[in-house]
């Protein structure tokens, strides 16, 4: 008979053990009997020969190789009798597990979208980038004509694909124009990727031939379902991409979106295309390149990341015959250059960039944060399980009586941790499979706070096997830390202790009872983390609270994009005027202006300049260039600190003028008496400084050091379109909102105008990461905060309830109820005072790893740890308070007489 | 007593199959057999002869069928199989062997 066949039998298995020990019980018996004893000594006689029919029938079950499945069985049944016992404490020790479980779920399963998880392709591993090193920081930016001689250095081998950046397009489907993620690739992108076509086709070498002549685009599965209502008709549907009608051939493969982890691109059109769809994303152009021309066959323009796929052999010696090209390239590009520019210059060179996790801003903008939540649910999980600990402890005790039962009916004490661990483990399980559905929630919940829009982050966050696997590990683990304790304290229970009775004057065998050592080492925790919150939180504050130099309350921009809807260069200018004129008509507003570049959305434009008598390093001579109509000073209250700003002198014809940021003028002059002197963007020093302005942070509030800010007159750059609207308002900017918009409108219904926000709120997107970290770490620090509570109420009024009769002897020897109270407040205090100890001895090396996540605030700041210490003391007062107020009613009496 | 409980652990086994091996017994009958042929000198634990037998029948060393006794009640008769015959043998060479030894060891001492 096998084990299974033993299991199954288990029913007649046991009939006939019993009845094989009543025989043998029973033959003895009648041996005793004969000798002369009565039958009823007899069969004591019998019994206490064989070491009691119990025992035996126990360790004889042994035997049969299936004990472990009938005890877990036994014991999970018996598991659940005593959570259904007690709802109220499953429910607390489920629900903090779970909250604990799914935290640590949803944050991993974040990561590992993030951090770990390949492109969706076939073999994605052998997927690299070409990257340009040796400068400030690494780029992707080729421009096109390199590409292909880089193509031609590297025949019948690796092949080239190409991509630009990811930038947006107009595109109109039915009726209005709607902005949508577009790239552009070159025709084999998708067959290098190996990624097929859901329905129709995707590109090929064919439609990326001849420049302008491939009107035609691949769109993402996501597009067609969100945008185009899943049409089925929708291979062969044109739809108008910035004016152009293009159409489409195909949809690519379900789950392909590009290669930006985080960022789906809705439409690909091939490179030709460039100058017919108006694409104007992201590139850097050298002084001899037109960008108003088309891209492809510029050498000047840099635009394109390339990518190939390579076998780690074939890495180096491709990534020499590359890196020839490209010196070569370099070597030509500077031939004209001084000495230093080019040393400078030639210091650059190409790498492969392994590329199988795909690029993503958010590894960058989240992986710290992350870490930093990480850290944050695994202690609020390691608290939760100390909590626990306590309870089950507090609860194991008051169950003496159960165990000693059964230890004096044969349970072995290796039986009785089992039992208590099976509780601990079904108890963590339960709390498992109610946290893998708040990770999911809260996974949704993260991405949505991470997003700067309405949409949440797409990252692919399936709860997959490896994430289940995560969150069983992370419950098992759980379910063992803090069942341990309590399942050992059961093994050791005695019958001699029980016996005595639980609940009498405790003598001094455990003066620090491991229940008060769990609820310090939960304060501990809890300092951690209210203290964390506190910082965090600073950090938020303050980083809002820096000097933008630029007015924020009070301030609207608006955004248009003239140039992608085809306006003719000529009619431009005019178009910035009527902008002006229409915004400034609006009731309330006090000034608008326009510019190229708009404040706070982070895109920005950089150029070198060269000043007579400075000789400037090639690294040293950049700065931020935007271009601006009169008016633009006065609008954004960027304050002019010497000379004048932009104004109505600085017309097309007039000299050039600039007006530079405090930042610009050290930088380029060394100086801040600079008004009146001249510089200039090659050999020419054909511009003079006008103006000398207050120092501005215009791309994001969390730029370490001010803009280096040049402005200069919208008027007098003959290509340029203006992006953006400012408009100065009087009273709440929120009134003016939408009679902005439908004035902006009404300029030209062919113009779309979007992005209309208070300029406050467009600089608060650049903070995303931490509002998330601060409002996460703020919600970790109060559940910290209760559950800390919950643990110390427990363990209180438990030791409290098993010292009445102590406090009955106190109370009739002469002490006073509120002596009593005082007593119970004074050990809960020392409990507290021990973990705050514990967690300021262990935590300030751990905050200090918090340190480049923060802002004007140190990781140990005494202010924010006192509070967090005063927090934790005052909450621990108010759950000591009940039991106190218990100790003082007691009844001296009744409670002697309790035993 | 723990000794003692060691050597009998390693032997009981062995033991139990010799005392079923020419005859069916039940296990009130083997602790009364056991004791009659080691001369009085070995009292088996009765606890543990159960434990003993259950694992001999599950790995297919003894079988059991239940039968009526002369007192009238029925019990469980074990009975050694072919399988247990030959585990029984090698392991009774096995303690001669080391009982030669040990007895040679302690006679040169």
């Amino acid at each position: 008979m096998n084990w299974l066949m033993r299991l199954l039998r288990r029913d007649s298995l046991e009939r006939d053990l019993q009845r094989e020990i009543d025989f043998h019980v029973a033959a003895a018996a009648d041996d005793h009997e004969r000798s002369g004893m009565s039958r009823h000594e007899a069969v004591r006689r019998a019994r206490l020969e064989l070491g009691g029919v119990e025992q035996v029938k126990e360790v004889t079950r042994d035997a049969r190789g299936t004990r472990w499945l009938e005890d877990w069985w036994s014991d999970t049944r018996h598991a659940l009798r005593a959570m259904r016992r007690a709802p109220a404490f499953t429910a607390a020790a489920v629900l903090t597990l779970a909250l604990g479980i799914g935290g640590n779920t949803a944050v991993w399963n974040i990561m590992d979208a993030l951090i770990r998880r390949p492109l969706p392709i076939p073999a994605a591993d052998e997927l690299h980038a070409i990257r340009r090193d040796g400068l400030e920081e690494g780029v992707y930016r080729l421009s096109h004509p390199l590409l292909v001689r880089m193509r031609e250095a590297v025949p019948g081998g690796a092949e080239l694909a190409a991509m630009s950046a990811i930038g947006s397009v107009y595109v109109v489907a039915d009726r209005q124009p709607e902005r949508v993620i577009a790239q552009l690739v070159s025709g084999n992108f998708f067959s290098v990727l190996q990624v097929g076509a859901l329905r129709g086709r995707v590109f090929t070498a064919a439609d990326d031939r001849t420049l302008g002549a491939h009107p035609v685009a691949v769109i993402s599965e996501s597009f067609w379902n969100r945008r185009l209502g899943r049409d089925p008709a929708v291979v062969g549907r044109t739809l108008r991409v910035n004016g152009v009608p293009v159409t489409i051939v195909g949809i690519a493969k379900s789950g392909f979106a590009g290669l930006t982890v985080g960022l789906e691109v809705d439409l690909f059109a091939p490179l030709s295309m460039q100058h017919e769809l108006r694409y104007s994303s992201n590139a850097s152009s050298s002084s001899n390149a037109d960008p108003r021309k088309p891209w492809v066959p510029q050498n000047g323009i840099s635009w394109l990341t390339a990518i190939t796929r390579a076998q780690p052999d074939d890495i180096a010696p491709l990534v020499a015959r590359l890196d020839a090209v490209f010196r070569a390239d370099v070597a030509e590009a500077m031939a004209d250059e001084d000495s230093v520019s080019r040393a400078y210059g030639m210091r650059e060179h190409v790498v492969l960039e392994p590329l199988s996790r795909g690029f993503s801003f958010l590894r960058q903008q989240f992986g710290d944060p992350l870490r930093a939540l990480m850290a944050g649910v695994g202690v609020i999980l390691l608290i939760a399980c100390a909590n626990l600990a306590g309870l089950l402890l507090a609860r194991g005790a008051a169950r003496t009586h159960e165990m000693a039962v059964r230890v004096s009916l044969g349970a072995r004490p290796g039986r009785l941790i089992r039992q208590t661990l099976t509780e601990s483990l079904t108890l963590s399980l339960a709390g498992g499979a109610v946290g893998v559905a708040i990770a999911h929630w809260f996974t949704g919940v993260l991405l949505q706070l991470a997003s700067a829009g309405s949409r949440a982050v797409p990252l692919d966050t399936t709860l997959d096997a490896r994430v289940l696997g995560f969150a069983f590990a992370v419950t098992m683990a759980a379910g063992l830390l803090f069942g341990l304790a309590p399942a050992l304290r059961a093994g050791r229970t005695n019958l001699h202790d029980s016996a005595r009775g639980a609940g009498r004057v405790q003598g001094g065998t455990q003066r620090v009872p491991l229940g008060r050592l769990l609820v310090a080492g939960q304060i501990a925790l809890s300092l951690l983390l209210v203290t964390a919150a506190g910082v965090f939180v600073q950090t938020f504050r303050n980083i809002l609270n820096i000097d933008a130099g630029f007015e924020r309350e009070t301030l609207i921009t608006a955004r248009v994009d003239a140039y992608a809807t085809r306006y003719a260069r000529e009619r431009v200018h005019a178009l910035h005027d009527r902008l002006i004129a229409a915004a400034a008509a609006v009731p309330a507003v006090r000034s608008a202006s326009v510019s190229v570049s708009a404040l706070g959305s982070g895109s920005q434009r950089i150029s070198s300049f060269t000043v007579p008598g400075r000789d400037l390093h090639p690294a040293e001579s950049s700065a931020q260039e935007n271009f601006v109509s009169p008016g633009y000073f006065q609008t954004t209250g960027i304050q002019i600190l010497a000379g004048r700003g932009i104004d109505a002198r600085d017309r097309k014809d007039a000299p050039q003028v600039a007006v530079l940021s405090e930042a610009a003028a050290r930088k380029l002059f060394g100086t801040d008496s600079i008004v009146g002197r001249r510089f200039g963007y090659g050999h020419e020093s054909n511009v003079e400084v006008v103006g000398l302005a207050r120092d501005v942070r215009v791309n994001s509030l969390k730029e370490t050091n001010p803009t280096v800010m040049i402005w200069k007159a919208l008027a007098q750059v003959p290509d340029e379109y203006a992006n953006s609207v400012e408009v100065r308002v009087a009273g709440d900017p929120r009134m003016v909102l939408s009679s902005l918009r439908a004035a902006l409108e009404r300029v030209d219904a062919n113009l779309p105008i979007r992005d209309v926000a208070i300029a406050d709120d467009v600089l608060r997107r650049s903070l995303l990461s931490e509002r998330l970290v601060a409002r996460l770490a703020g919600a970790f620090g109060i559940l910290a905060l209760l559950l800390a509570a919950i643990g110390l109420y427990g363990v209180v009024s438990y030791s409290t309830a098993r010292r009445t009769n102590e406090m009955g002897v106190r109370l009739a020897l002469g002490a006073s109820p509120g002596a009593l109270a005082r007593l119970v407040l004074r050990e809960a205090l020392g409990t507290v005072v021990v973990g705050l100890g514990l967690g300021l001895a262990l935590w300030i090396p751990v905050l200090g790893l918090t340190r480049t996540l923060l802002y004007g605030v140190s990781p140990h700041d005494p202010a924010t740890m006192a509070v967090a210490a005063g927090v934790l003391v005052v909450v621990a007062v108010a759950a000591a308070l009940l039991p106190a107020r218990r100790a003082a009613s007691i009844h001296p009496i009744e409670a002697i007489r309790s035993e | 007593m723990s000794r003692k409980a060691a050597l009998l652990q390693g032997t009981l086994d062995m033991l139990v199959m010799r005392a079923v091996a020419d005859e069916a017994l039940h296990g009130y009958a083997l602790v009364h057999r056991l004791k009659l042929i080691s001369g009085g000198r070995l009292e088996v634990p009765q606890g543990s002869l159960y434990p003993a037998l259950h694992r001999l029948e599950n790995q297919g060393m003894l079988r059991s069928e239940w039968r009526a006794t002369p007192s009238g009640r029925d019990a469980k008769f074990y009975r050694l199989t072919a399988r247990g015959r030959k585990r029984l043998e090698s392991e009774m060479d096995e303690w001669r062997e080391l009982s030669q030894a040990i007895a040679l060891i302690l006679g040169n001492a």
